[in-house]
């Protein structure tokens, strides 16, 4: 398989034998700023892909909690549930309907940020859908599998992650692009 | 007098406009709401296991999760 158009090799995560095209790429890779309430990434979904992952790794926030994600600059018809257990114990689920963003998408503390997320469809005039697992990084928090979609056709190219509460800080952002082909 | 918010917009950082602020604690109020109804649910849970003489274990053996 050949390096995609505008990447180069180091770009391309996942090797994949010649002939099989399938493959994550690198579209863009974003270092947290110093106390900040919201990050956006501009530029990340384009007609190249109709898929992608959002991987959120290392930093810090200020309070524990939970990461948010908004698409655009839409804050009304996010839909999603979290069905989740806390740790050793009972079930916490959370849902949202007709939301401002997709709220307990990632998790967050003083030890480190974490989300993985994928989004189907973005780019695309259609729903937007959300497929991720919640982990809280918290001894007594909760962790469980949750999605959602957005109640619109709008055609995105940005994101936003932001924390439940207080501010995050370092870390980094990436985005990939999985291969249509 | 306003809360000051910073934002980011990919690699630049700034001060939160009015607006953006205002977007910020009306997104982190939506998140402590649904945070305290998940708390809620989960104290609402507990009574009715307590009524019922129950364990969180046994209730999960019963009811899944």
């Amino acid at each position: 398989m050949g390096i995609p158009s505008g990447y180069t090799s180091a770009q391309v995560v996942q090797a994949v034998p010649t002939g099989i095209n399938s493959a994550l790429v690198l579209i863009s890779s974003t270092t947290i700023g110093n106390a900040v309430s919201s990050v956006t990434v501009s530029n990340a979904f384009s007609s190249t892909y109709d898929n992608y992952k959002i991987l959120i790794s290392g930093g810090a926030s200020s309070a524990l909690g939970g990461l948010g994600l908004q698409l655009g600059a839409t804050t009304t018809g996010y839909y999603w549930s979290v069905p989740r257990l806390v740790y050793g114990g009972a079930a916490s689920n959370e849902t949202g309907a007709n939301g401002s963003s997709f709220t307990s998408v990632g998790g967050m503390n003083a030890d480190g940020l974490g989300m993985n997320v994928d989004l189907i469809a973005p780019f695309l005039s259609k729903n937007t859908f959300y497929y991720s697992n919640q982990v809280a990084n918290g001894t007594s928090s909760v962790a469980g599998g949750g999605g959602g979609f957005l109640n619109n056709t709008t055609s995105y190219t940005a994101f936003t992650v932001a924390p439940s509460s207080g501010t995050i800080t370092g870390g980094t952002i990436r985005v990939y692009g999985y291969i249509n082909s | 007098m306003m809360a000051t918010h910073k934002v980011q917009i990919d690699d630049v950082v700034r001060d939160a406009t009015p607006a953006e602020v205002a977007q910020i604690e009306a997104r982190q109020a939506e998140a402590e709401a649904q945070a305290e109804a998940a708390e809620a649910r989960a104290v609402a849970r507990q009574a009715v296991l307590d009524r019922l003489g129950l364990t969180e274990q046994e209730a999960q053996l019963l009811l899944g999760s």
